[in-house]
């Protein structure tokens, strides 16, 4: 099968789940005890957050930690069940710093500031806070799939206490202006008299991808998934920004055993964390090489959907080697047939991709939230597909596609 | 132990002349159900009464089955005796006890007795039963009106005694009205309306046509488990699968697109007429609900129609949609029709569909589609699936 479909996930590297599994298997003690085999597994599982944060971060950078910190230190990473449960963390964290106002008696307004694009991760977490009484404004993307920072800066309100802004989106690939968002919010902010709200940077598409720094960014938290870039499953990993101790005023909803600096309690996977860290360094070799092919492939994709007479990039007009979109994802509309039907027919071609986000594409009602937030209208949203490449895609995968999907449009198109 | 089932029926006794064809149909499709659930089973036949034995650890199934075998007007659990006094009310202390075990309190007796040389009169054996039920179970009390629960004896070839029958599904036998078509969607309304034939007799096959790649592999499999719950009710049926994509695109491509849902439905009605006749079905049935949809007048039926000789029955035709959805919800397939694939219409949706075709014009431009060639081609392809009768609940 050809797979064009790795930003909802990519093949794991066997051999990175094999060390893991090794690591984990030879220092299997709990983390949080205190004889030499729980030290043990403490030292493993702290070798492999350094070494994430390397990768994250850069490696000339001090490794942060996830309990304390100097002051130099970039902040704490903490590993968690992925993406997801690292979106929720600093959005979750909204509902108790609710109540905790509440108890005290001094009955404060909370604001959350969301993007529309969000992933379902950050999105419905923010549907739900809003149902239970937060005030949530959702921001609007442009036309490009961009969102303004301007936008964002007037969306904070006084009471405003995160505002979420992915660093790439899932579906059109296109690079938010997280550094110029974050300098937005202290600017609004400052106008308040008040200190910049949080800012919480989905980067499960950036990791490994684009040269993405949250900490550089400005951002005050950021959430990486491990499958995305040939990682297991079941990792991921949350940075706040500030040093520990509830300077970063996170306090997480869910209480345990205070594990990963008490952001996300649960006795750790070393497993997890390992391959997690291996796959994210993998990634981060020859970065540069890597972007340039991934760029290649775009190119190549691009010129090739420009002869098939109907289909059309998405956000209109995109061009190859446009440093506002990641290489690796690209929409693209097939007027008059609609994407799933594309999706099917390809996959009867031998070739994977998807229709939006994999997480949404079963509801035919969320399933174009996206594309259409960027004010395309639904039948040109409803023809799109989702291409997108990876750590391993060929030419010879973007010249099948082109082929299988130039085919199927002839012959499927109403 | 053995659980004892009395079976009432209703329809069958008011047919005359082949009353005995619909009896022997009734028996057979009980024992085809309870064979096909692997039910051991014993069957006993008397004028207007039916009975059935199961191992007790079958009990549960068997309600179910009963519950959904069409002729069965109701059914109860019943304990058969002699027909001595004493073994009558022995038997109907019996089935008080569960009754009253259960929370019940107050009770009448009735009592039927075709069999005149039994030594006490109905009435009287009513109030013997009373008495027996009073002494055993001083809690319980004489309700004429409104009686928690009624204890009904019969005296027949042997003595039976229940309580309280549960209500069948009543209609006629599968099979004894011959055999329908039915054009199944993964909609809410032709399940309802195969019910509804099935009901009255009619053994089912079904038509699903599939539109692949346009209509998904998911939205063919729900049509599967509609047909397991329809299977449920007509004792087993056929699903035949036809692939319909290249009749939809040729329509699509040629046909006015005002037209093109008419044209569509046209052609399945035409798809339907050969394969009844194929199958030796008697008549072709829909889930058609007049003004439902723009297909659905009165004058686009009379188009469709025109397609075929053999009579469509649209047990839907004057129903309320509330109240199809509701007997939808009743008969287990809502929660199946509403799950979100798309159905075999997506390819067209006319923003203008034609709504009171003219017979002979629209007859003409469907004619002239030629899609014969086509339709022959998709029912050569069609898939038939044997849907058994389960005890899918």
């Amino acid at each position: 099968m050809t797979y064009l479909d790795w930003a909802s996930t990519s093949p794991p590297d066997s051999g990175i789940l094999a060390e893991a599994a090794r690591v984990a298997a030879d220092s299997f003690g709990n983390p949080s005890s205190r004889h030499a085999l729980g030290t043990a597994a403490r030292d493993r599982l702290e070798e492999a957050r350094s070494r994430l944060a390397a990768a994250i971060f850069g490696p000339g950078v001090d490794g942060p930690s996830a309990t304390a910190g100097a002051s130099r230190a970039p902040g704490r990473l903490a590993f968690t069940s992925g993406g997801t449960e690292a979106d929720s963390i600093p959005l979750l964290a909204l509902l108790r710093a609710a109540l905790n106002a509440r108890r005290d008696g001094s009955i404060k307004r909370l604001h959350l500031v969301a993007s529309e694009i969000e992933h379902a991760a950050v999105y419905e977490e923010a549907l739900l806070l809003k149902s239970l009484g937060i005030g949530v404004s959702f921001v609007a993307p442009e036309a490009d799939g961009r969102v303004d920072p301007g936008k964002i800066g007037a969306a904070v309100e006084k009471d405003s206490a995160l505002v979420a802004v992915m660093a790439v989106n899932n579906e059109t690939g296109a690079v938010q202006p997280v550094a110029e968002i974050a300098q937005a919010i202290a600017r609004a902010a400052s106008a308040f008299g008040r200190a910049p709200p949080r800012l919480h940077v989905d980067a499960v598409q950036a990791l490994g991808k684009i040269g993405f720094d949250s900490r550089a960014a400005g951002a005050g938290s950021a959430a990486f998934s491990a499958h995305k870039l040939r990682g297991p499953r079941g990792t991921g990993a949350l940075w706040v920004a500030g040093e520990a101790g509830g300077a970063s005023g996170l306090e997480p909803l869910a209480l345990g055993g205070g594990q990963e600096g008490a952001l996300r309690p649960g006795t750790e996977s070393l497993q997890g964390a390992w391959a997690f860290a291996a796959a994210a360094a993998a990634a981060r070799d020859n970065f540069a090489q890597r972007a340039a092919l991934a760029r290649n492939l775009e190119e190549r994709l691009l010129v090739g959907l420009s002869s098939i007479p109907g289909a059309l990039a998405l956000p209109l007009g995109r061009q190859a080697r446009d440093e506002r979109y990641s290489p690796y994802i690209l929409s693209v509309a097939f007027p008059g047939l609609a994407g799933e039907v594309l999706a099917r027919s390809l996959s009867d071609s031998g070739i994977a991709v998807s229709t939006g986000s994999a997480c949404s594409s079963n509801s035919k009602r969320a399933g174009r939230r996206i594309l259409r937030a960027m004010g395309l209208p639904d039948d040109l949203a409803g023809s799109a597909i989702r291409v997108s490449t990876g750590d391993g895609s060929t030419e010879a995968d973007i010249d099948a596609f082109l082929e299988a999907a130039a085919e199927a449009y002839r012959r499927l198109k109403t | 132990m053995e659980a004892f089932y009395l079976i009432k029926i209703g329809e069958i006794l008011l047919k005359l002349g082949n009353r005995k064809e619909f009896e022997d149909r009734l028996r057979s499709q009980l024992h085809r159900r309870f064979g096909a659930a692997g039910i051991a089973h014993k069957i006993e036949m008397f004028p207007g009464r039916y009975f059935v034995t199961v191992p007790e650890e079958s009990a549960e199934d068997a309600d179910f089955l009963l519950s959904r075998t069409p002729g069965v007007n109701g059914y109860a659990r019943a304990i058969k005796t002699g027909k001595s006094v004493d073994s009558v009310l022995a038997a109907a202390v019996e089935v008080a006890r569960g009754r009253i075990a259960s929370g019940k309190k107050s009770f009448k007796a009735e009592s039927r007795r075709s069999d005149k040389s039994f030594p006490l009169g109905s009435f009287e054996l009513s109030a013997r039963i009373g008495d027996a039920v009073l002494e055993a179970f001083p809690e319980s009390r004489v309700d004429l009106h409104h009686p928690d629960f009624t204890i009904n004896a019969e005296i027949r070839e042997r003595a039976y005694v229940f309580a309280d029958p549960e209500p069948g599904l009543r209609g006629l036998p599968a099979g004894s009205g011959g055999k329908g078509l039915l054009l199944l969607s993964g909609g809410i309304d032709s399940p309802v309306a195969g019910y509804m034939m099935a009901r009255r007799g009619l053994a089912l096959e079904a038509l699903y046509f599939h539109a692949y790649p346009y209509t998904s592999k998911e939205a063919q499999e729900k049509v599967v488990s509609l047909a397991k719950v329809l299977a449920t009710y007509a004792g087993g049926m056929a699903l035949w699968t036809a692939p319909f994509t290249e009749t939809q695109l040729k329509i699509k491509k040629d046909a006015r697109e005002d037209l093109t849902t008419l044209m569509m439905r046209s052609a399945m009605m035409r798809a339907a007429q050969i394969l009844a006749e194929r199958i030796g079905a008697n008549c072709i049935v829909t889930g058609d609900s007049l003004g439902q949809v723009s297909s659905q007048t009165a004058e686009n039926l009379r188009l469709t129609q025109s397609l075929t000789d053999y009579p469509v029955l649209r047990p839907l035709v004057g129903v309320d949609k509330e109240d199809t959805v509701a007997l939808a919800k009743r008969i287990g397939t809502f929660d199946i029709s509403i799950l979100p694939y798309e159905d075999c219409c997506v390819l067209f949706s006319p923003k203008h569909p034609m709504l009171k075709a003219k017979l002979e014009r629209e007859r003409r431009a469907y004619d002239d589609l030629a899609l014969d060639p086509l339709i022959l081609d998709s029912l050569e392809k069609a898939e038939r699936l044997d849907v058994p009768f389960t005890l899918t609940r």
